[in-house]
């Protein structure tokens, strides 16, 4: 029966779409926000346990590695957001035209590059 | 395969109409804990509005990020045995965080 599936389309050898794209990108972010949220839940965790191992996060947070994850972070999260509020539209029907839909996702684009920048900007 | 997956559709939109709020006030409450002191930090989860967003941010983040990576799962990968063995790791994983946070605002806020 596996032998037999039809298999889901090779990705390498169709045209890219912006659709396509971005749906591949909202999975993409997905994933490594869902291993941000452990990271999350590691960080308010060393806090709870005492400033000794609050201190092993400062370290690692001064790091310009740690500033570079960071930004891809939150360039990744204002993405996620923005294109799953497109998505929330789409569960409802709306703006699932051609038009819209190419529009909505530039939108999403210039955002995200907007909110990282003013995030950043502080 | 007993799961009721147009439950799970509607978890995953109702945990995201509550993150796209939070997620704001998160990454604004993080530019402000850049700045602060261990001290602080402290001080502001010992608030109980702002530890209890947390803990709703958490719990929303974990089911939503629990959901979202059995679809992909579920998606890519064909073997039966593999998708049952990577739930479980997502579950562990999404599950153990939260406890973590769970532990650590109830002991903040008892400190």
């Amino acid at each position: 029966m596996i032998d037999n599936r039809p298999l889901s389309p090779h990705l390498s050898i169709h045209k890219k779409i912006l659709t396509a794209t971005f749906s591949i990108f909202h999975r993409i972010t997905g994933i490594a926000l869902s291993i941000g949220s452990v990271l999350i839940s590691t960080w308010i965790f060393l806090i709870a346990l005492g400033p000794k191992y609050f201190l092993f996060f400062e370290i690692i947070a001064a790091s310009i590695v740690f500033k570079i994850i960071l930004f891809f972070w939150t360039l990744g999260i204002f993405y996620h957001t923005f294109n799953g509020v497109r998505y929330l539209f789409w569960s409802y029907g709306l703006g699932m035209d051609l038009k819209t839909v190419y529009n909505s996702g530039y939108l999403t684009l210039l955002l995200t590059v907007l909110a990282t920048l003013f995030v950043w900007m502080f | 395969m007993k799961s009721n997956y147009a439950s799970k559709w509607i978890l995953q939109r109702v945990t995201a109409l509550i993150l796209i709020p939070l997620t704001f006030w998160f990454i604004y409450q993080c530019i402000s804990f850049q700045s602060m002191s261990y001290g602080e930090i402290i001080y502001f989860f010992q608030s109980y509005i702002n530890s209890f967003l947390f803990l709703i941010m958490m719990t929303a983040m974990m089911i939503h990020a629990k959901l979202g990576c059995e679809t992909i799962v579920q998606d890519y990968v064909t073997s039966a045995s593999s998708i049952k063995t990577l739930k479980v790791i997502i579950n562990f994983i999404t599950l153990m965080s939260l406890l973590l946070s769970l532990f650590a605002i109830v002991k903040i806020g008892i400190l």
